[in-house]
């Protein structure tokens, strides 16, 4: 049976011309992710193990600049600022997202349009959604503020206070990604079997037992790919640090994307930029595939 | 009835959470600078389109849109057919070293790799090739992002389309291209458009490459010329809040627009 397939395999592959057809296929794509992706990955490794003045080359360091980024501060506050950040933004986000799936699982009136309305947040240009919360948040020009006026108290202090900053981050960015969390894994719990609900309905069983004993197992791995996606996203977040704190007020919100990039940029580090980089890139990379991991193993058992 | 009633506050709530940001954004966009700092009203009590005007007429928004649909309509269209190809030959094809399987999970290794990881190396890159505050510039770095998407993508959509309907076409004479061209690719139709529509919303938003590899309105994107517009000491809230609208309103109307599609394309992955 097998053999048969591989046969049939073959055959399709023709010959003549045919024979070179999936190299022609990939040609193309490759090259172009070969030339500015695969390409500037290698040159990223070579710049981190070097010192630069002016944006060239001045020195071989070897792995001085990783060794310094663990001496670094610095970096080590922005490191523990991007996971407080994404620990938290994505815990909430899972929470209210499987929340709202579980309430949209059943259809009623008006549904459809908080369905669409959902969309929005997500779909927005990140650099707009950090505008729409600074409109929030700003002490002078901000809705909060506005608020806070119009029932007699005084102006609203978020981005100048290093706490409210951070928090105010972590709500733009529940604001922004719960929807995503919501749409995955409303249908995830759509695709779910209807049989052993069924049962548990014949059985007697309450919301809570069917909650805890059927649907929360039977979602646990799409609720795990979606918070490993999240999770992978939100470390690199930039865009909308970038616009609403600019990583402060003092290092309050600085992630480490915001660092590598003032450290480039701003300090003209190069080398030191790209080993920091280097490094985030193994930490997600090693982050993505412990997860791949531990998911087939549960989905082995 | 009090489960009917938890459900309509419940809707409102989180209908009011979503729209409120919006509502305010809108309602800053139309009042002047004066009414935003000063008054602090709740909605515009005197409405202008004035920041709108000004965006156009002082601040280049028409080169940043103009350039925006130039750099996403040509990284998406060439991604696609290059992502597609690819896809249809780590699909259908077996290789040598078993490199159909290994192609796949080299993409989706630098998809996961953030982006932020290579923005210094992309730099220098396009430094060296002249390629800094271009079109072309942007429109390389993007079709890559995109391509590796693209393939993962649409790999599992050729596998799900049945082998022997291009033998058939074969049989009556098509060449392997051709059944490709004729055969598959129509039957992939939908799966392609939830691909396309979601590389044309991550390549319209993004900003991170469009800030450091361009500086002037010849080749700035609508997210990174809406960048320029935040000041160190003074903020132009009116012309911020009027190019916040400006940005978020085509994405937006193409996001409802495609709203099934889209939905597709953004849970496939995860719930497969």
């Amino acid at each position: 049976m097998q053999r048969a397939a591989r046969a049939r395999k073959y055959r399709l592959q023709g010959a003549g011309l045919d024979l070179a057809l999936p190299y022609l296929m990939l040609a193309p794509g490759l090259t172009i992710v070969l030339g500015v992706l695969v390409y500037p990955l290698w040159d990223g490794l070579r710049a981190s193990t070097r010192a630069y003045r002016y944006g060239s080359p001045v020195a071989d360091v070897g792995f001085q600049n990783y060794v310094h980024l663990w001496s670094d501060g610095q970096f080590l506050n922005s490191l523990w600022v991007t996971v407080k950040f994404v620990a938290l933004s994505v815990s909430f986000e899972a929470v209210l997202g499987f929340a709202l799936a579980l309430f949209c699982l059943r259809e009623f009136q008006g549904i459809r349009l908080l369905r669409t309305v959902l969309i929005i947040p997500m779909v927005i240009t990140p650099v707009v959604v950090a505008i729409v919360f600074r409109l929030i948040y700003a002490s002078d020009a901000g809705m909060l503020t506005a608020l806070s006026e119009a029932m007699g108290g005084g102006e609203a202090q978020i981005l100048g206070n290093p706490l409210n900053a951070f928090i105010g981050l972590v709500v733009l960015d529940v604001w922004e990604w719960t929807p995503l969390m919501f749409l995955i894994l409303l249908a995830g719990l759509q695709s779910l079997p209807h049989e052993p609900f069924e049962a548990a309905r014949v059985d007697g069983a309450g919301a809570w037992r069917v909650f805890a004993d059927l649907t929360f197992p039977m979602m646990r791995p799409v609720l795990a790919v979606a918070i490993v996606l999240r999770t992978i996203d939100a470390f690199g977040t930039f865009d909308q640090v970038f616009v609403l704190t600019r990583g402060g007020p003092g290092e309050a919100t600085r992630l480490v994307s915001i660092y590598g990039y003032d450290t480039a940029f701003k300090f003209q580090q190069t080398g030191y930029a790209a080993a920091l980089f280097v490094t985030i890139g193994l930490v997600v990379l090693a982050l993505a595939f412990s997860a791949i991991r531990l998911l087939r193993r549960v989905d082995a058992s | 009835m009090s489960t009917r009633l938890a459900r309509i506050l419940t809707t409102i709530f989180v209908l009011a959470v979503v729209l409120l940001p919006i509502y305010w954004l809108v309602s800053t966009s139309l009042k002047s600078n004066r009414e935003i700092t000063q008054e602090g009203t709740l909605y515009p009590h005197v409405p202008t389109f004035d920041n709108y005007v000004r965006l156009f007429t002082e601040k280049q928004f028409g080169s940043y849109l103009t350039n925006s649909l130039v750099v996403t309509f040509f990284s998406v269209a060439i991604a696609l057919v290059a992502g597609a190809m690819g896809a249809y030959a780590i699909a259908r094809f077996r290789l040598p070293l078993a490199m159909e399987g290994k192609v796949g999970l080299f993409l989706l290794t630098l998809r996961i790799i953030p982006p932020v990881v290579i923005l210094i190396p992309v730099y220098l890159l396009m430094l060296h090739l002249g390629l800094l505050d271009s079109w072309l510039g942007l429109i390389a770095t993007y079709t890559a992002f995109n391509v590796t998407f693209c393939v993962w993508m649409m790999e599992s959509f050729f596998r799900e389309i049945p082998v022997d309907l291009e033998e058939a076409a074969m049989v009556d004479g098509d060449s392997r291209f051709g059944a490709f061209r004729r055969i598959t690719l129509p039957l992939a139709a939908p799966g392609l458009a939830a691909t396309a529509i979601f590389a044309v919303l991550v390549t319209f938003n993004e900003f991170l490459f469009a800030l450091a590899l361009t500086a002037t309105p010849r080749a700035m994107t609508m997210p990174r010329g809406t960048a320029t517009l935040i000041g160190r000491i003074d903020t132009d809230w009116a012309s911020m809040s009027a190019a916040g609208v400006i940005g978020a309103l085509p994405i937006v109307f193409f996001a409802l627009l495609v709203q099934r599609h889209l939905v597709r394309g953004l849970t496939m992955g995860a719930v497969k």
